[in-house]
């Protein structure tokens, strides 16, 4: 593995949920060890299965692990560093201040921005006190800051001009006014990792068009910001005698090797190692060591009858979204889980059954929605391209409100223009032009705000309350967007996810996030099923099993009705695939 | 000396990037502050996402957060008085509570952006 070639002291593991960063961090830390270093392993995943995966309970002390010498662990777990934040900010004037404006406080300090910049504190003293790093040959992460994070922290105005002047804070600096360490601290932090010499930056991803360019983005942009040392993993790769087993998994492969050979060209200069899927759980430490071992892993179990799987198709989930013949249909999940498809699928069904329907996707290679338009009956197509809408959106407040302000103030703004939030906000006003279509068709879009940003866009809610509360009692009919989207009668959330842990916890804080602005999702969707697509070979089956437990929890706590949607052979495009991934009717191929 | 107290709304940013729309009074506003400083006005602001405890242990601002509540902010304050409420004061309204004599347009943020230097 070239990645852990001369390993420097600081290693960081980043990749979007899902890909094994954890997995791959905990095998990196344990081989470490092993070769006599002394390693600390520091874990942000709020899921953490580091404790488990060595059988020791870890939480936020420095935690000797006795099974490998010479290992240590902490677990960050971000939200609580969150919320530990906002309590002290909060805490002292609850009970002191009206309670809706010590909620109006809580909101704004709930941003994805405040729960970056909070882990970002605690990372600080593990990257520059000298106390705590003297004492390890090697810190591994297996999370790392974002590119908007260290930017906003390189940027001198965020420190002098605008929180000491008062001038205006920025919105993801807010939550540096209340930070405990000094700047200096937070230089020495961006300084260290910046320093190629003592930091090295791995890149996870599976053999996915979607993992691949998300990883390249990344790449590009800690790149642009002074971290060059960079390496690439690409994990969970489906050995090739596999796909001799059964047709799903020669498909698996193909579609594997075809993604790998498109590997943007950003990423092809980078030190790559290729870690082949396992038939076992990674879970223990024989399992972990086991990991980053080249040789292919012996497999015992034999070709076998697929994994029993009882679950609700999404064609029959769409039974529920037909019965009321209209309203708006949002597919809700992080990146990289299907939510385009999912829409058109969901378009399609609708479509099929009958009902008009105006499907509006963010779709960016944009040939789903190419082949889909005109193709069914009933069924429109739009599309909104979320990069020309945001830039359009940043030019646009930079040419208006970015127009009186000094070079300092300018570069701060032109930061916080690149934070998630106003891209989703950018996206999401595009999208709404259509919404108020879904009073007589189904408005179907693969695009949704957060739970947050809507509260934030609905700042004025209060007083839209107050103003409805009052029209009602005239028996008036008023409402605004916030209450369309709180109405189940006239809007339905699907969230999106895959049969895995860190995707399903991933939904459910996104659900949590919903209900705090009283929306609740309708249904839950998980994408991409292996289980579902009754795999033979013994590796499929051995990943379907795994399925089954995620799928449980999503079935018995998180979700009020959910369907499972299985993993396809061919990737699902066009009317008929598109039913197919429905459940709908299959015919033979 | 005539202290001039801003009690500011809870705003993820005062810029209003993440809001509906950019808030051109903010940034004016700022610009407005960052003059009237340099010209030796006494201006301090208070961001209720912030500093909500000052919001909490100023009688005056607390009771009127109570009676008003928080979509009635801004809140200004000239020597503990109520001065203004629900809109930012204008250029020429700072200039006079400071009791700066002329008012002249002058570029703001030439030799520092911050307040400790000038």
């Amino acid at each position: 593995m070239k990645f852990l070639e001369q390993a420097p002291r600081f290693l960081f593991f980043t990749g979007k949920g899902g890909v094994g960063k954890t997995s791959i961090a905990c095998a990196t830390a344990i081989k470490l060890a092993e070769a006599g270093r002394r390693v600390l392993l520091v874990s942000t995943d709020p899921a953490s299965n580091v404790g488990q995966a060595f059988g020791v309970g870890i939480g936020d002390k420095i935690t000797a692990i006795d099974a490998v010498p010479n290992l240590f662990a902490l677990e960050i777990d971000p939200q609580a560093a969150a919320q530990a934040y906002r309590d002290r900010i909060v805490g002292p004037v609850r009970g002191k201040l009206p309670d809706a404006v010590v909620k109006g406080i809580e909101e704004q300090l709930s941003g994805a921005c405040t729960t970056e910049i909070a882990a970002f504190d605690e990372f600080t003293a593990l990257l520059t006190d000298k106390a705590i790093t003297s004492g390890y040959d090697h810190i591994i992460f297996d999370t790392a800051p974002t590119g908007h994070t260290i930017r906003l922290l390189q940027l001198p105005v965020a420190w002098s001009g605008f929180l000491e002047a008062g001038k205006g804070d920025a919105s993801c600096l807010g939550p540096l006014a209340g930070l405990e360490k000094q700047r200096a601290q937070y230089s020495a932090a961006v300084g260290a990792l910046a320093d190629g010499g003592r930091t090295r930056l791995i890149l996870v991803a599976r053999a996915q068009n979607s993992a691949l360019c998300e990883a390249s983005r990344t790449h590009e942009e800690l790149a642009a910001i002074g971290l060059h040392q960079q390496f690439l993993v690409v994990n969970g790769l489906l050995p090739k005698e596999e796909a001799a087993l059964d047709a799903l998994a020669a498909a698996l492969y193909a579609r594997e090797q075809a993604a790998l050979a498109a590997t943007p060209d950003a990423l092809r200069g980078l030190p790559c190692d290729y870690v082949p899927l396992k038939p076992f759980n990674l879970v223990g430490l024989d399992a972990l060591r086991q990991l980053l071992v080249a040789t292919p892993s012996h497999i015992e179990a034999a070709v076998g009858e697929p994994v029993e799987l009882h679950a609700p198709s999404l064609s029959e989930l769409v039974d529920g979204v037909a019965a009321d013949g209209h309203g708006l249909v949002m597919l809700m999940g992080k990146g990289g889980v299907g939510k385009t498809t999912l829409a058109a699928a969901v378009a399609v069904e609708l479509a099929h059954r009958g009902l008009p329907v105006h499907l509006t996707t963010s779709d960016p290679a944009a040939h789903l929605a190419e082949t889909l338009h005109g193709s069914l009956d009933n069924l429109t197509v739009s599309r909104i391209d979320p990069h020309a809408e945001t830039e359009r959106y940043r030019q646009e407040v930079l040419r208006t409100k970015g127009a009186k302000l000094d070079a300092q103030g300018r570069a701060l703004l032109e930061e916080d223009l690149r934070s998630p939030c106003t891209e989703e906000i950018a996206v999401f006003q595009a999208f709404s032009r259509v919404i108020r279509e879904a009073g007589e068709k189904f408005v179907v879009m693969d695009t949704a705000p957060t739970g947050h940003t809507l509260l934030l866009l609905d700042a004025t809610g209060a007083y839209h309350r107050e103003v409805a509360r009052m029209l009602d009692a005239k028996g008036a009919h008023y409402t605004t967007p916030m209450m369309q989207l709180q109405d189940a009668r006239r809007t339905k959330v699907l969230l999106v996810t895959l049969a895995e842990t860190t995707p399903v916890l991933e939904a459910a804080n996104l659900q949590a996030d919903l209900r705090r602005a009283d929306i609740e999702p309708w249904a839950w969707v998980i994408n991409n099923s292996v289980a579902a697509a009754r795999p033979r070979s013994p590796l499929l089956r051995k990943r379907a099993e795994n399925e089954l437990a995620e799928m449980e929890k999503v079935a018995t706590i998180h979700a009020r009705r959910y369907a499972v949607v299985p993993l396809l052979r061919d990737e699902p495009v066009g009317a008929p695939r598109l039913l197919e991934l429905a459940g709908h009717a299959t015919e033979p191929a | 000396m005539t202290t001039i107290q801003v009690f500011d709304p809870a705003l993820c940013c005062s810029t209003g990037v993440c809001g509906v729309e950019t808030d051109q009074a903010l940034v004016t506003f700022a610009a407005d502050v960052d003059w009237a400083k340099q010209n030796g006005a006494h201006i301090e602001r208070f961001n209720l996402a912030q500093e909500p405890m000052v919001f909490a242990e100023n009688a005056r601002v607390k009771g009127f957060l109570e009676r008003s509540g928080q979509e009635a902010l801004p809140l200004i304050l000239i020597d503990g008085e109520i001065a203004l409420a629900g809109r930012y004061p204008n250029r020429e309204e700072l200039a006079r509570w400071a009791g700066l004599k002329k008012v002249e347009e002058t570029k703001p943020g030439a030799c520092c952006s911050g307040s400790s230097c000038c």
